[in-house]
């Protein structure tokens, strides 16, 4: 741009009445995000986004440290009792928001809310309660105690935990279901100042604050005065604002854009292994991939280390089972290998010589990724077509839970936040479960799965999911392709704050400069 | 315009909106996608608690039960709580409407500001450079895609320039005071100049980006129709008198050529709430076609069937609007 023009155009903009920079203060934190809290009800969101944002105003009786583990966060210290009773001792001195001290009720009367049939009062049950699994009562034991009791054994409890976001009784109580969607009192870093709905949830600093999990440093207030979540959907839009100065962390930075954010003075890319498995149900109710020798020459046919490379700009970690490297029960599989000759071989053994003709079912999103998978696949004879439809109307077609289905295969995936297999190993695979998009059915793998859904010997439970990855990764009811890092772009202001595995951005210990 | 025909087109209203309601419900219910199984994603949950969230929606009943439940309660303008939001649907669109509007009406004002004397200069040096330089631009304006408009207005004036701020309706170190929900008003009764300009300020991009198809449709309309009105013998009469063409032109022809440009302008008014999703989209403008696009993901249905009932009634009001305008502009017009 010339310098005149774009002096003219500074003067004309000038011009207009007292021209407010959009200057960030000093202590003011702003994260570019992709979506607004629907609600800021803990116990009535759906979404990963809208947790985030409450995360940071109200804590959990336990949370995740950077590298995910499990630690107490409200409270003092967990003890199992039996396989089916928890023990959790509440830490003194923690305050609401108003001003209030947490008790033991107010844990009791959080978890009762979600787990609950009619939980929330007003003929309303929480979308949240199958996040807690088979609790079966809550009750306080001691004035610092309250018991989790289960119905059954369900070792990922504490992995579940840091979901549910603890409330005061009182003040739900006098605000209502519909006063606790717009407003907040949680005991976090964070007390809520104003929220725009749409367009940013602004946030100050809670100075009573108890000073977060012990065993993630450092223990204390909140390092900066404000932080504002501004709702920036559109991709594009959220770099340029990055690169304009106007925010500070972006979550989704698209893989496009890495190198743009990289050579700009001032901004960096950080990334953190996703937990979210891609792969490729093949429909082996249908008569081509009930052959195990189509799924396997499928498998061969695909250069998964290519399209890491080129389409993902090296940022997914490649899989052979459903497993993320990094969940609990992961370890070193038998690798596929891209070999298409191979994989013609085994097609006309398989009894067709000249190929087949499919279709893949993708969603938008992921079009350019599918493409060049099925053009991979088109040259080793399985001659693939990509159709693009809406999540929505994929789902209702592929995760049929039994019933019959039609498609031949589905590019997808599956999230397993709580880097534990049972809620992504199970449902994927056990016969006729909800997410068993390929059809895939072995009686031998539902008791696998079952017994280790329960085990409470965690060397032993480790084992058997090493023994499932084995069965899938024989079996090849899926193509098993990667889990990709979440990818973010970070002001070089920014201390103390890296992204998480779990997708949240928890402000408490981010500091600017 | 008769207090008569007033009523007449009001109750001409009911109709429309019972068709558009109930095409809404049937387009919504063939449409795949259950918005339980969508609401659970990926989370464990048993067959009892799916049961019991299905009914906690009201989406246990079966499908014509629940449209004369939602018709019952529409006519109390109760449209029930969003599924997402756990409150009232009506509540939620009320917050994010006045963003939609403020930005369709400023598009309009960009829009006419421009479009009219680019499209009278255009005529009357027809064929000349600045003639051909408008028929162009207009060609590029009904082209170009709003989507990647704006982002081209954001990479120069937000990232290079830094002279406009990317996303938003005002920075969020000015807190105004909601009174009519348009930031331009409530700013100036506050008496808060700065915020004033502030909120001008993020303005301006999205307005432009969803006033530009606007602006070339109402180009091409004022230049045709003051060539059109140029060429009538009264114009001809006008100069053979020997009145100024400077008044020939603006007292005389202009008038005239603008009916058409206004009507259009009415009628296009309602095309702006569709381009409004995009440019809300790129621009993180918090009104209401985003989140109406979000609950169509989501089959959000009591948001979207609430949502719609307002466009279509917003549509027939414009429609009216423009009759109105018409009649009032061409004399010879009746409704």
């Amino acid at each position: 741009m010339k310098a005149l023009p774009r002096l003219l155009m500074a003067t004309a903009l000038a011009a207009c009445p007292a021209v407010v920079p959009a200057a960030v203060g000093a202590a003011d934190l702003v994260v570019g995000f992709t979506l607004d809290a629907d609600t800021l009800d803990p116990a009535n969101h759906r979404k990963r986004e809208t947790e985030t944002i409450i995360r940071n105003m109200y804590d959990g009786l336990l949370t995740r440290d950077a590298n995910m583990l499990v630690v107490p966060e409200i409270a003092e210290s967990m003890t199992q009792v039996s396989a089916t009773e928890y023990d959790f001792k509440i830490r003194p001195g923690i305050k609401f928001h108003d001003g209030s001290d947490l008790t033991a009720e107010d844990v009791k009367f959080t978890l009762d809310r979600v787990v609950m049939d009619n939980g929330m009062g007003e003929g309303v049950t929480s979308p949240r309660q199958g996040l807690m699994g088979p609790v079966a009562s809550v009750t306080v034991t001691a004035p610092d105690t309250v018991r989790i009791t289960l119905k059954e054994p369900w070792p990922i409890l504490p992995a579940m935990l840091p979901n549910q976001q603890i409330v005061s009784k009182a003040w739900v109580e006098k605000m209502g279901n519909e006063g606790v969607a717009t407003a907040e009192n949680g005991t976090g870093p964070f007390r809520l100042v104003e929220w725009r709905k749409g367009d940013a949830v602004i946030m100050e600093r809670f100075d009573d604050y108890y000073g977060g999990a012990a065993d993630i440093p450092p223990v204390g207030k909140a390092c900066v005065d404000r932080v504002i979540f501004k709702i920036i959907p559109e991709s594009a839009s959220r770099v340029a604002a990055l690169l304009a100065g106007e925010v500070h962390i972006i979550n989704e930075l698209p893989t496009f854009s890495i190198a743009q954010v990289e050579a700009n003075e001032g901004t960096q890319v950080m990334t953190v292994n996703g937990t979210r498995s891609f792969f490729i149900a093949m429909n082996m109710e249908g008569e081509q991939f009930d052959d195990p020798k189509v799924r396997q020459a499928a498998a061969m046919a695909i250069d998964k280390d290519l399209i890491i490379d080129k389409i993902l700009a090296g940022n997914a970690a490649p899989i052979d089972g459903i497993l993320s490297p990094d969940a609990f029960g992961a370890s070193e599989l038998p690798k596929v290998g891209f070999d298409p000759e191979k994989a013609k071989q085994l097609l006309a053994e398989a009894g067709f010589p000249d190929g087949i003709d499919v279709t893949m079912d993708t969603e938008a999103a992921f079009k350019d990724t599918a493409e060049a998978i099925a053009s991979m696949l088109t040259k080793a004879g399985i001659r693939t077509t990509v159709a693009v439809g809406e999540g929505a109307q994929l789902s209702d077609k592929w995760r049929t839970k039994g019933a019959p289905k039609t498609g031949d295969m589905y590019f997808t995936s599956w999230g397993n936040g709580s880097l534990d297999p049972f809620d992504i190993f199970t449902p994927t695979h056990r016969t006729n479960d909800r997410g068993n998009s390929a059809g895939y059915s072995n009686p031998k793998l539902d008791a696998l799965l079952d017994a280790a859904a329960v085990e409470l010997d965690v060397e032993k439970r480790r084992g058997m999911y090493r023994d499932a990855e084995m069965m899938i990764n024989a079996d090849q009811p899926y193509i098993y392709l990667w889990v990709p890092q979440d990818i973010y772009g970070v002001s070089k202001k920014v201390t103390g704050w890296k992204p998480s595995a779990d997708s949240r951005i928890n402000l408490h210990d981010a500091c600017l400069n | 315009m008769s207090l008569g025909k007033l009523l007449e087109r009001i109750i001409q209203l009911i109709p429309v909106l019972l068709g558009v309601s109930l095409i809404v419900f049937v387009m919504m219910a063939l449409t795949p996608g259950d918005p339980v199984q969508i609401m659970v994603g990926e989370q464990s949950i048993t067959p009892e608690q799916e049961a019991e969230l299905r009914r906690n929606l009201g989406l246990d009943r079966p499908m014509v039960e629940r449209f004369f439940i939602f018709l019952a309660h529409a006519v109390q303008f109760d449209f029930g709580n969003s599924f997402y939001h756990g409150r009232p649907v009506a509540d939620v669109i009320a917050e994010r409407l006045p963003a939609t509007i403020e930005l369709s009406l400023v598009a309009l004002i960009v829009a006419l500001a421009t479009a009219i004397p680019l499209g009278v200069v255009a005529a009357i040096r027809k064929n000349s450079v600045l003639d051909r330089m408008a028929t162009v631009g207009s060609l590029l304006g009904v082209s170009l895609p709003g989507f990647w408009f704006g982002i081209l207005l954001i990479m120069l004036f937000a990232v290079h320039m830094q002279v406009l701020p990317v996303s938003g309706r005002i920075g969020y170190d000015n807190e105004v005071a909601a009174v009519t929900g348009f930031l331009l008003i409530d700013t100036l009764l506050a008496g808060d100049i700065g915020a004033f300009g502030d909120a001008l300020r993020h303005l301006l991009l999205p307005a432009i980006t969803l006033g530009l198809p606007m602006t070339a449709i109402l180009m091409r309309v004022t230049r045709s129709s003051m060539l059109e009105v140029m060429r009538q013998d009264y114009v001809t009469f006008a100069e053979a008198k020997g009145l100024p063409r400077r008044r020939v032109l603006y007292r005389h022809a202009l008038k005239n050529a603008l009916i058409p440009t206004v009507s259009v302008a009415a009628i296009e008014t309602g095309s702006l709430l569709g381009g409004n999703m995009i440019v809300e989209t790129v621009f993180g403008w918090p009104g209401l076609g985003r989140l109406v696009v979000e609950s169509i993901f989501l089959r959000n249905y009591p948001l979207i069937q609430a949502a719609v009932l307002l466009y279509a009634v917003t549509y027939v009001l414009l429609n009216f609007l423009a009759d109105i305008l018409y009649t009032v502009l061409n004399p010879r017009v009746k409704l």
